[in-house]
């Protein structure tokens, strides 16, 4: 039975190589406890050219190797979940605090009270404890189209008039972690959110996608409005030349913070807290101003864009605010669809 | 008389089961079994939801149009490539293959730059805003799901009618009487069971697609199984039993018309192969029959390849994408940017290239050890071997996606493979084993019981038989499959989306998130790299087939 034989071989073969895959990490794993670690794991809800960057920085300044993984918010959560009988992920950034602060209420997270400049981050971003920092955060505007909107609207409930009608988007919130916060934010802070927004539903609002894909609708002329764009990725897109531009109602509106935090069961701690220490450093914290976004630290001068306290804002809370989040959103669901 | 040993039985069974059974039984157990008890309580909670039928209704809906779309092109292409004198363009052939090659959210995303407001369509002929209305609904999705699908439907079609040229035809000519007759009763009668076979594939592969739904339909807001799996897997609040038990659902709904189709196959299939080759006759038609074929043709190419390459292509070379189709608007900047060495477009396709290579070998390997052992499925062992190594052909890429996931995530298992390139790379064989198995059988199965009998008896020994008569025999079958895995590879999205490791992302799934978060034009850049390699491989293989063809007549 020689065949066999082979066969044998060749499965053995097969075997050990996806064997030799994973076992050589977990090596890799228990003999880096002893030693200081040299990667870290890193799952980060974009944007895509800042985490790139401070991945960058982040190796060269300390020589830990970066593994990322970027998704958005809700890609990021599920994996979590999905993976939590071999878990792998070191630090987490995502685009909403209120998910942030159901990990630590799910008792996912671990504290970094000694975090160097901590002081110097937005305490209202961040938590008291130490187990989340919002490093940086967006804020959510009308964006349109400079082309096509002959003036830019000025008032959520402006989107309901009949000259936007079939003209205005928003991201799908159910993809992206800035848009539930807005829904939450608005809808706690104006009693009417729910009303005006059902009167967008039958002005032809159209639900996205995720972030970018609402924002190139606008770019592509497809539609005139994003109602709660990211205003990053408006400023980025202007700097590039599209024709879009950004609005913040004077009503206010949602700063949406973006926190970083370190994982229970993170096997490299120490690499963990560099990276954390990394982000809110003033070398981190301008990379962050580079992206368009705000700074979690104010001192630091942002890009070409409003500064915080040139947005007028709607009272958030977000400690504590994850099951408000989820019901909003599924009654945001349930009313689009 | 060889590789029937009960040890490659038990080899091969264990390596199949491993990777395809286990993902099944692990989505049973993660949606059954809640803290070591069986509980039925999911499916309650599954079968409560109005959204568990509105999604239902929305998947068999769009399978049932998309049979109709299908049947709306890939029937009048049959006919005229077998009836008139088109039948003589073979070239034809392997340009009709490219929208099917396409991969589907490339081709729907083309079609949405195209199509939507202010889109190309609307740059070039402002006249046609109308049609931007009309084509984002239900109606839009199965157009371009139909223009994905029809080669399938086409290529059977044709096939059957070809086969009916020969003898039957001329039978029905000496006894028959006249043409018209002739094709009602004994031309059509003969295609149906091929058209019904061919449409039920269509079926499960409407309700296995990804892509198409992924993009197209979240625009017009139509959710079908695919999308919500995927949806409850990646979104939040995540649900995850939630997935599991419609991946089931989902996998019984494959199953029923799975044996559905095999009972019309069984009961249905006339022999139409008479060994008789038709005879190439001159086909000589009126003009207005010509001129009808050739148009035709062009409008499902203008549709199927131009209309989705167009809008790529120009994405991929724009600058400021809000000026739109304008002289001086062009770049290649992308194309700079994915081949500066090490940039993410760059890294992602030759993830892609890499782990699409593996696929094709070690399902290769995998699948003549498999062929070899069932041979023609004649007793019970090697039906069994035979239908497990197929299944992944019935069951939709993401029902095993979610199931890998479970079973590889599962605390009983000494080791694993999640979030290692090696899981990607098994998740592409499981998922594309089939095509390796299914090509190297049909090669099989062309070699004469000859063959082995002097091979048996002039061969030095069992081993030098095979490397040095059967293998080679198999050889083009072997390598046909490997490329068609490759191909199929290089485009997957579901899996890539699901259970990549950090760090690592694919040609596919970096297309997919520049349209998320990031640079469409450079998604687009890579996206015609794939398409271009594609294209290639099956030129290459068209040519490989045409060679072994000659060296064997």
């Amino acid at each position: 039975m020689k065949k066999s034989k082979v066969l044998t071989t060749a499965a053995l073969v097969l075997t050990l190589a996806l064997a030799g895959c994973s076992s050589k990490e977990k090596e890799e794993k228990s003999a880096e406890a002893a030693e200081p670690s040299t990667t870290v794991t890193v799952y980060s809800a974009g944007p895509d050219g800042l985490a790139a960057n401070i991945q960058e920085a982040f190796e060269q300044q300390t020589g830990i190797k970066v593994e990322m993984f970027q998704g958005t918010t809700g890609k990021i959560l599920s994996r979590l979940e999905a993976e939590k009988n071999n878990p792998v992920a070191d630090v987490v950034v995502l685009a909403s605090v209120a998910s942030m602060d159901g990990l630590k209420a799910a008792d996912q997270l671990q504290s970094y009270k000694e975090a160097k400049n901590a002081d110097k981050i937005n305490a209202e971003w961040s938590d008291a404890e130490g187990y989340y920092y919002g490093y940086s955060a967006s804020a959510l505007g009308i964006v349109y189209n400079t082309k096509n909107a002959a003036e830019a609207p000025k008032e959520w409930a402006d989107l309901a008039q009949p000259q936007w009608q079939n003209k205005i988007n928003i991201p799908d919130p159910s993809l992206s972690g800035s848009a539930v916060d807005f829904l939450f934010g608005y809808t706690e802070a104006d009693g009417t959110a729910w009303n005006t927004m059902e009167q967008w539903k039958s002005n032809g609002l159209q639900v996205n996608g995720a972030n970018k894909e609402a924002l190139d609708a606008v770019i592509t002329g497809e539609k005139d409005i994003t109602i709660a764009g990211v205003d990053y990725m408006a400023y980025k897109a202007k700097a590039s030349g599209e024709p879009v531009d950004i609005v913040y109602p004077a009503s206010g509106t949602v700063v949406s913070p973006r926190a970083v935090a370190i994982m229970k069961e993170s096997k490299h701690v120490d690499a963990a807290q560099a990276y954390v220490d990394f982000l809110l450093s003033d070398e981190g914290q301008a990379l962050v101003a580079e992206a368009y976004l705000l700074p979690g630290n104010e001192a630091i001068a942002v890009k070409d864009r409003a500064t915080l306290d040139e947005i007028p804002q709607l009272e958030v809370k977000w400690q504590g605010a994850e099951q408000k989040q989820v019901d909003v959103l599924t009654k945001f669901i349930e009313l689009f669809r | 008389m060889v590789m029937e040993s009960k040890r490659s039985f038990i080899l091969l069974i264990a390596i199949v089961s491993t990777f395809a059974i286990a993902p099944i039984i692990a989505i049973v157990f993660y949606t059954f079994v809640q803290d070591g008890q069986l509980n039925m309580e999911q499916l309650q909670r599954l079968f409560s939801q109005n959204r568990l039928w509105q999604t239902l209704s929305n998947s068999l809906l769009l399978g049932l149009f998309v049979i109709i779309g299908t049947t709306i092109i890939a029937f009048p292409m049959a006919l005229i490539r077998t009836k008139t004198s088109l039948a003589k363009y073979n070239w034809l052939d392997i340009v009709l293959t490219i929208p099917f090659m396409t991969p589907p959210y490339i081709g729907s995303m083309g079609w949405i730059l195209f199509m939507q407001h202010n889109g190309f369509l609307q740059q070039l002929l402002p006249s046609t805003a109308w049609l931007s209305e009309l084509f984002f609904k239900l109606f839009g999705m199965v157009l371009i799901m139909s223009l994905h699908l029809f080669p399938f439907l086409y290529l059977m079609l044709k096939n059957t009618l070809l086969r009916i040229n020969g003898s039957f035809l001329d039978a029905a000519l000496i006894f028959g009487k006249g043409a018209w007759r002739n094709w009602f009763k004994i031309v059509l009668p003969l295609t149906v069971s091929s058209y019904v076979l061919g449409s039920l594939l269509i079926f499960i592969k409407t309700l296995a697609e990804f892509g198409t739904p992924a993009t197209f339909g979240s625009r017009i807001g139509f959710q079908v199984f695919t999308t919500e799996i995927h949806s409850y897997l990646s979104r939040w609040p995540v649900d995850i039993r939630m997935a599991t038990s419609l991946s089931l659902f989902l996998l019984s709904i494959c199953l029923i018309i799975w044996y559905f189709q095999n009972w019309i196959g069984r009961k249905y299939t006339y022999g139409v192969l008479s060994g008789k080759t038709p005879a190439l006759r001159e086909i000589r038609e009126p003009w207005f029959i010509k001129l009808g074929a050739w148009l035709f043709v062009t409008i499902i190419l203008l549709l199927s390849i131009a209309v989705p390459y167009f809008s790529i292509i120009v994405t991929s070379l724009q600058k400021v994408r809000g000026d739109g189709l304008q002289a001086g608007n062009f770049t290649l900047a992308a194309y700079g940017e994915i081949f500066t060495a090490g940039s993410a477009g760059f890294t992602a396709f030759m993830n892609s290239f890499v782990f699409s290579i593996l696929t094709a070998i070690i399902t290769a390997v995998l699948g003549l050890c498999i062929a070899l052992y069932v041979k023609k499925g004649q007793t019970k062992k090697q039906q069994l071997l035979d239908f497990f190594s197929l299944t992944p052909n019935i069951i939709p890429g993401i029902v095993f996606v979610v199931g890998l996931i479970m079973f590889w995530n599962s605390p009983l298992l000494p080791f694993t493979i999640y979030n290692t390139k090696a899981m990607v790379v098994v998740t592409y064989c499981v998922l594309f084993l089939p095509y390796s198995v299914q090509y190297t059988k049909s090669a099989f199965t062309q070699l004469d019981a000859s063959i082995f009998q002097s091979a048996a008896i002039f061969g030095r020994n069992k081993w030098a038989v095979y490397v040095q008569i059967i293998i080679p025999l198999l050889m083009q079958g072997i390598v046909a499959g490997m490329m068609m895995t490759f191909i199929i590879s290089m485009r997957e999205l579901v899996a890539g989306l699901l259970i990549l490791p950090p760090s690592v992302e694919t040609g596919a799934t970096f297309i997919y998130s520049q349209f998320e978060q990031g640079n469409v034009s450079v998604g687009m850049a890579v996206a015609v790299m794939t398409v271009i390699i594609t294209v290639l491989f099956m030129f290459l293989l068209e040519w490989m087939q045409r060679g072994g063809k000659q060296t064997n007549a």
